[in-house]
């Protein structure tokens, strides 16, 4: 029931998947209940890393925790 | 003499044997192959062309005998009968419908309408509820003939009347129906003896038992989500090896940590295990009621961790609107007035719904709570942006959710008929829960049903929101977001 916020940054809009389900955007604020998690982005996969492992919790939706992505050179 | 007998005593009990030996319920069937695209989950169905995920509606559909089922169908008509405007175009209410989640009477009218469609509203009075369905499973049970295949320790009461509702009620139909006929998502809540826990009718929990559910019986399904205990028995479903290449639900993986224990992700993960530990080799269901008495368990999920989540989460949902159909009846209370302590009965009765009653309740609560939630941190961010821009412009602004969500709570029960001129609240508490009730209180359940939904200040506000947003007129001012879940 208890939520907690998620951000996955990114300099373009693209699909946040989580756990492999699509979930959401990039650069918007997403709601999903605590632990850990698996965060990639969608294609094309032009960015680096390829995936990040996340525990979430004790975030708010002032203070989400935030994942960043960058362009693959 | 004695040969004549001596044959008698060996093909008598052989003729018996034989009989009992074919009886046996019908066991569902394996699957071999995991496909996550396809079965009858949310994901996969056709969302129709009148229907819009911006106004997502859940309905839910309380157990309660035929007096829930009534009150259920009195509820489909009147969302029949609603028109809205929804993107530019004008539809039924009905037809935005999404999800419904049903338990005991409250399934017989979602499986039917889910199979059926318009159907629902030309025969399921008489296909169902003014139909003496206790006495038809009674006539069965006592009929000599049935004597036999009863006495089959694979066969019972609930098998009996899983073929008489196959048969009179839902002809034959399977799931395979339900998918073929897109949304509503209908879920069909029963109770895991086994593991104590709620069982649906969806293809996640099937795809667990490593079985089809497209070939399954919708009607053994309904029989399951309403055996009441004692009268009735258990629906028994075969645990198979999961089917080749099968991947748990996104939300499983590392669900299971025991540091986690006390969330309800891993709670709902421990469900799922249950399934996927391949010793517990049968699962036996009864009455959905057992776990939760009004279906909101599996929309709470949805909302958690579900096709509710990620459609949130994805910025699609815009109206949130669900409609708890709480049939729920209650006895005056004489105990409180007599000095004698009640008796054993009574206790009996009070044991077993007294909690139930109470859960049902609470869930209820946790749904209101648990969007009101959302709608606090939403004003929050609203004020935070608003005080940031006067005080401190250059200030980054917090990072906004996908979309702001408009959320409805809408509970339809029998006590809010004190608020209906002409309406005694007590003719409906005193309803009996049965399969079984005269043509006037049919008549007068289904008619409440509507009256209720109508004179729910929730509902209302949710009318007006549509119908300025359709027009392009601002919100009404007295429904603020947030008063469609407290007024």
């Amino acid at each position: 029931m208890a939520k907690e916020y998620l951000v996955v940054l990114f300099p373009r809009n693209r699909r946040v998947m989580v756990n492999g389900e699509f979930m959401g955007t990039t650069n918007r604020k997403l709601e999903l209940e605590s632990g850990r998690y698996e965060v990639t982005l969608g294609p094309p996969m032009n960015f680096t890393p390829d995936a990040q492992d996340v525990d979430l919790r004790n975030t708010s939706s002032l203070m989400p925790m935030i994942v960043e992505f960058e362009v693959a050179a | 003499m004695m040969k004549k007998y001596s044959l008698r005593m060996v093909i008598l009990p052989s003729v018996f044997l034989l009989f009992t030996g074919c009886a046996h319920y019908i066991v569902n069937e394996q699957s071999q192959n995991f496909d996550a695209q396809s079965g009858y989950r949310f994901e996969s169905l056709d969302p129709g062309a009148n229907n819009s995920d911006s106004l997502f509606v859940c309905l839910m559909l309380s157990g309660g005998g035929t007096r829930a089922a009534a009150l259920s169908y009195g509820i489909m008509e009147a969302l029949r009968d609603t028109v809205i405007r929804v993107d530019g175009r004008e539809k039924r209410l009905l037809d935005e419908v999404d999800c419904i989640s049903s338990v005991s009477g409250g399934s017989f009218t979602a499986a039917y309408y889910g199979l059926f469609r318009e159907r629902l509203f030309e025969d399921f009075r008489a296909r169902f509820l003014e139909r003496d369905v206790q006495g038809a499973l009674a006539a069965r049970v006592f009929n000599p003939v049935n004597w036999v295949r009863l006495a089959s320790p694979y066969f019972s009461r609930i098998d009996m009347a899983a073929e008489f509702y196959d048969r009179d009620i839902f002809q034959g139909a399977t799931f395979e129906r339900l998918q073929r006929n897109g949304r509503p998502f209908v879920i069909l809540n029963a109770t895991n003896l086994g593991a104590d826990r709620r069982f649906d009718f969806t293809q996640e929990y099937f795809d667990a038992l490593g079985s089809r559910l497209d070939l399954y019986q919708v009607s053994r399904a309904v029989a399951a989500s309403s055996a009441f205990p004692y009268l009735l028995t258990p629906i028994s479903l075969k645990n198979y090896p999961v089917g080749e290449g099968y991947t748990a639900p996104w939300w499983y993986k590392n669900a299971m940590n025991p540091k986690n224990w006390i969330t309800e992700r891993y709670n709902a993960a421990k469900n799922l295990s249950a399934y996927l530990d391949k010793e517990n080799r049968y699962i036996h269901l009864m009455d959905g009621g057992l776990s939760d008495n009004i279906g909101a368990r599996s929309v709470l999920d949805a909302f958690d961790r579900g096709f509710i989540r990620t459609r949130i989460n994805r910025g699609t949902v815009n109206q949130l609107v669900f409609i708890v159909v709480n049939a729920r009846t209650q006895s005056e209370d004489r105990l409180s007035r007599q000095e004698k302590p009640p008796g054993f009965f009574t206790v009996a009765e009070k044991s077993a719904t007294v909690a139930m009653d109470n859960y049902s309740y609470e869930s209820v609560t946790d749904l209101r709570e648990a969007l009101y939630a959302r709608v606090q941190t939403q004003k929050d961010e609203q004020a935070c942006v608003e005080l940031l821009s006067k005080y401190c412009p250059r200030a980054p602004k917090p990072i906004p959710f996908a979309s702001d969500i408009d959320p409805y709570v809408i509970e339809i029960n029998f006590e809010a008929a004190s608020q209906i001129p002409g309406e005694d609240p007590r003719y409906y508490l005193d309803l009996p829960t049965s399969f079984k009730l005269s043509k006037e209180q049919v008549i007068k359940t289904v008619a409440i049903g509507r009256k209720l939904l109508h004179a729910a200040p929730q509902f209302q506000c949710m009318l007006k929101v549509l119908a300025a947003e359709a027009e392009g007129e601002p919100r009404p001012e007295a429904c603020p977001v947030g008063a469609g879940i407290f007024p």
